[in-house]
């Protein structure tokens, strides 16, 4: 019973673990490799399942948390669903990618135990619940993208990832240990309270050690989130990776960083946002600028989505600066419908990986002819990407940008406009290369033969092309949630702009 | 007689009723032009019947709004909530100014699909992406949301960069790709240019009925200038103004026949109805201050459109060309805040729509026929095809604005309304009506008549085709019938203008 009690708002990540530790054995045990897929995808549906009955059907309610470490808002929530539908799509893409590889139990196992380390990231309500997900994730994902070990690209993105990722946790877990200092516990919302409130002098006098934390979390966490200038090895760590886990690291690990960010910079560190937001917005132009500019001239479709993930990194590093609930909201909301568009682009892609066509643009030449589905799933996806309307893609735009345009008519904050004004640009720069995909698909001859797209891939895709398309036509309900959690969200500590 | 019906919708759906019906269509392909054809027909006759009724039996229950200054009275008005977190709602209404537009449209988009019969190339593609275009652009000139308004005013694009990248001439990637990021970055300058009004207004609506009436308060001088040159440069670059006018010629040149027609009948007047919908009504301060910017630009695009229409060589870059100096004068028109200017602006996005229509459907005959556009390489084609060349004839005078033509009407009237507000400045575009009739008879006299030519083998010239043949037949009948008696449509314009005017404090 009390063990219980204080299991409550664990059980989507026990169900994940229980369910990793057992895909070894299931794989040990059944020859049919498409049944160990399909246990992977229980656990991920079940919890999506639970979230979507709770976030949008309102069905029931998560307890109240008994632990201190972590709690099950909607803010969470939403993070995680985010998380288990890119491990739907994943998984769903993965069977048919990887026939022919040993060690697919590890693989499924490793996929759900990246995916509880990103939710523990996003129930955490203290640093090192928040380090231990991340670690969970990172490490996992380290091993996964190295999954190919014989493959000369494949481990060389597994060193490159871990080098790097191993020096931004050192750097992150060096920022948490400042903020502890400081604050004197590592309970995110106490340490916002604390800096916030205090009136001990030497706390106040602390303010530039707060700051050299903020500076290290933006690199430690700036790694995962690939933010420039700590982007670079994004792009040699997506294209090297097996497709389906660079559409896990892209939709989904990305995403993870992105919480860690919202819950120490909006949370614990709000009170010297004046201090920061200019940085931050700068870095986020700077993003957003650099992923474009190189994307354009890349040759590998799976290069130049990394390049286009790290210029959306670039879109979703605006609610940060800007740091309102409606801000918040739309950062969310841009981290959802990203989940969606880019997992589904890398979905397209290890389709045509799967039947051995390639991953570089040429290859896309005359694909409408060749797979009519593939084709024209592609096309929403980066359309929605390049946020043309009606798709998923534009809405979640329309709320990040429109959220810098209302903060720029507070006084002293006229220059937020410009953060509207990158982003707008940035997104008819990036029309550039995915119009180029889409000409090559449509307006060129390629081969004859047909591309056959497995079942599951073609449902893993499916489900992505009708999660853009919905959320793009009828985004109320989400929008409503994201706003929900943006309240949620400013409501952990006291002092919110 | 529609009363209760939610009559606009049905319009718009009908094309995208049909655009899913042709891509469904699989094997059968060759049957998607009549799938097109019979949804744009129905959608032709059903917003022909809403033209009627709103002059015969005014909607007296019509939705409108009240500001103490005007009274804009939409018709057909529809309401349904969508996005209630961000307060956006699916409003569709026509007044006198959408009401032409529209109807417009779905002339323009019925006849390109009867213009199109033989196409072969991926029949069911080309069908269905004009009858998606024909959605977009019906939803721009009927939507009374901003967010709606700029979901439609996007949703344009898509169609039209494939038509340009598909179906297009030897420059087509190129063309298509300028086109399509072009006036992306200008729609965009117009979302933010939405979000800022929406804000700055703050009453949780992106109605652009409530955002006129919050604006008449909580706008300022400064923003309404800053909103308004940001939405005057999205609306401007579609028209196109110079100096942003650099796209419309490649994607013209490039595009096939009826894209050329729906780019320049219909997608063009989207910049024009936008400067007259939202720039000016919700920003009249702004549009005061920056009136002086719109006359310069109008005249610079008149008279510099004109001038590179003589030095064409190509039939279809010349008519792509005089576009450019045809919406300079709509613009102008609007410039000059009278009951006449705008009246004639609007009436000359009609005129235009008619005519230039024409004019690229015979150079697409031109070309279909001859194998080339080039004027040098053409000549006294009027005896081997004496159908065609009189079509050429009658849409080359009818651009130029011969009286008793739709265009003298709006020219003239335009012309008018600079003279009431600028007086003697008139000289400057008045001087273009010579150079428009000099490029276009020296053409016609280089193409058309003169010895036959021997840079071409004329042996295989034949008249024109009856598909060809009938829309421009219809169109010319109508540039004829509303060049008579263009009372038809000022009765129109003219209350709906009245009130613009009014927003404007002048009048």
């Amino acid at each position: 019973m009390s063990v219980w009690n204080y299991l409550d708002v664990f059980t989507p990540q026990l169900l994940l673990i229980v369910f990793a530790l057992l895909m070894p054995a299931l794989d040990y045990i059944f020859k049919d490799k498409r049944f160990i897929s399909m246990m992977a995808l229980a656990p991920l549906v079940a919890v999506a399942a639970a979230l979507i009955s709770w976030i949008f059907l309102d069905i029931w309610t998560p307890p109240e948390s008994q632990i201190s470490l972590i709690d099950l808002d909607i803010f969470a929530g939403l993070f995680m669903l985010v998380f288990v539908s890119v491990g739907i799509v994943v998984v769903l893409g993965s069977p048919e990618f990887i026939k022919n590889d040993k060690n697919q139990g590890e693989y499924y196992a490793l996929i759900l135990l990246a995916i509880t380390g990103m939710t523990v990231v996003a129930e955490s309500t203290d640093l090192i619940a928040l380090f231990v997900g991340l670690e969970i994730a990172g490490i996992s994902s380290f091993a996964l993208s190295g999954f190919r070990k014989t493959e000369k690209r494949s481990a060389e993105a597994a060193t490159k990832y871990f080098i790097v990722g191993g020096f931004s946790s050192a750097l992150t877990l060096f920022a948490i240990s400042l903020l502890y200092g400081v604050g004197g516990t590592t309970n995110i919302a106490s340490i916002g309270s604390v800096l916030t409130t205090s009136t001990t002098p030497w706390i106040i006098d602390s303010h530039p050690v707060v700051l050299l934390a903020a500076v290290m979390l933006m690199a430690g966490l700036g790694f995962k989130i690939a933010m420039v200038p700590f982007h670079m090895w994004a792009p040699d760590v997506y294209e090297g990776a097996p497709t389906p886990i660079s559409g896990l690291l892209a939709a989904a690990s990305k995403k993870m960083g992105f919480a860690a960010f919202f819950k120490i910079f909006l949370v614990a560190i709000i009170v010297t946002k004046t201090d920061w937001d200019e940085a931050v917005a700068v870095l986020a132009i700077l993003t957003m600028t650099v992923g474009n500019l190189i994307a354009v001239s890349q040759t590998n479709i799976k290069r130049m989505l990394a390049y286009s993930s790290i210029a959306q990194a670039g879109y979703i590093l605006i609610a940060l600066p800007v740091a309102t609930q409606y801000a918040v909201a739309g950062g969310m909301f841009h981290i959802l419908t990203h989940a969606f568009m880019k997992s589904g682009a890398f979905m397209v892609v290890a389709a045509m990986g799967a039947v051995a066509v390639g991953e570089k643009l040429e290859d896309f030449k005359g694909l409408s002819k060749r797979s009519p589905f593939l084709a024209f799933s592609m096309t929403l996806f980066l359309l929605s990407l390049a946020g043309i309307p009606p798709l998923a893609g534009f809405s979640s735009k329309f709320v990040l940008f429109s959220s810098a345009v209302e903060a720029s008519f507070i006084d002293g904050q006229e220059w937020m406009i410009w953060l509207a004004v990158a982003g707008v640009l940035n997104s008819a720069l990036s029309l550039y290369y995915y119009a180029r995909v889409i000409k090559n698909m449509y307006m060129e001859k390629g081969p004859a033969e047909k591309v056959r797209v497995q079942p599951m891939l073609g449902a893993a895709i499916s489900v992505a092309v009708i999660m853009v398309v919905a959320i793009g036509i009828y985004p109320d309900a989400v929008i409503t949630a994201c706003r929900h959690a943006g309240e949620t969200f400013s409501g952990l500590v006291s002092g919110w702009p | 007689m529609f009363e209760g019906v939610p009559i606009v919708s049905i319009i718009i759906l009908m094309p995208l009723i049909g655009a899913v019906c042709t891509f469904l269509l699989g094997r059968y392909e060759k049957y998607a032009k009549w799938v097109a054809l019979s949804f744009s027909l129905v959608a032709l006759i059903l917003s022909v019947l809403v033209a009627l009724v709103f002059m015969i039996e005014p909607d007296s229950t019509a939705t409108g709004y009240h500001d103490g200054r005007g009274f804009y009275n939409f018709q057909f008005y529809e309401s349904a909530s969508w996005i209630k977190s961000l307060g956006i709602t699916y409003i569709v209404g026509l007044d006198g100014i959408g009401l032409p537009m529209f109807v417009l449209t779905t002339l323009l988009s019925t006849l390109s699909i009867l213009f199109s019969w033989d196409t072969k190339l991926r029949p069911k593609e080309y069908f269905g992406l004009m009858l998606i275009l024909e959605v977009g652009v019906l939803g721009v000139f009927s939507s009374l949301d901003y967010f709606v308004f700029y979901v439609f005013w996007e949703i344009v694009l898509i169609p039209m960069y494939f038509m340009i990248g598909v179906w297009g001439g030897p420059n087509k990637d190129y063309a298509a790709i300028k086109f399509f990021i072009y006036t992306h970055i200008a729609s965009l300058a117009l979302l933010v240019a939405i979000m800022a009004m929406y804000f700055q207004a703050g009453v949780n609506s992106f109605g652009m009925e409530d955002i006129w009436r919050a604006g008449q308060t909580e706008f300022t001088k400064v923003f309404q200038i800053a909103a308004f040159g940001a939405t005057f440069f999205g609306f401007g670059v579609k028209l196109p103004m110079v100096p942003f006018h650099t796209w419309l010629p490649d994607a013209h040149v490039e595009a096939p026949t009826a894209g050329s027609v729906l780019l320049a009948g219909l997608l063009l007047k989207m910049g024009g109805y936008g400067i007259i919908r939202v720039a000016i009504p919700t920003l009249p301060e702004g549009a005061d201050a920056l009136q002086i910017v719109m006359a310069i630009v109008a005249i610079a695009s008149i008279l510099y459109g004109a001038i590179l229409c003589l030095a064409q060589k190509d039939l279809k870059k010349m008519v792509a060309y005089s576009s450019i100096s045809h919406m300079g004068f709509v613009l102008l028109g609007f410039a000059t805040f009278t009951q006449l200017g705008i009246v004639a602006g609007v009436f000359q996005m009609f005129a235009h729509g008619l005519v230039t229509a024409v004019l690229f459907m015979m150079c697409g005959v031109v070309q279909h026929h001859c194998g080339t556009r080039l004027i040098p390489s053409l000549g006294g084609l009027s005896k081997k095809m004496p159908v065609a060349s009189t079509m050429i004839t009658i849409g080359f005078l009818a651009s130029l604005g011969l009286p008793g033509l739709v265009s003298f009407a709006a020219e003239f009237m335009v012309l008018a309304s600079m003279y009431q507000t600028w007086a003697l400045w008139l000289f400057l575009p008045i001087i273009s009506v010579a150079i428009t009739a000099g490029y276009y008879l020296w053409a016609l006299q280089r193409s058309m008549f003169g010895p036959m030519t021997q840079k071409i083998d004329t042996a295989h010239v034949h008249d024109i085709s009856w598909f060809e043949g009938a829309p421009v037949g219809i169109l010319i009948a109508l540039i004829a019938l509303f060049g008579v008696f263009p009372m038809l449509i000022f009765q129109y314009i003219d209350p709906a203008a009245k009130i613009v005017l009014g927003l404007l404090g002048g009048g």
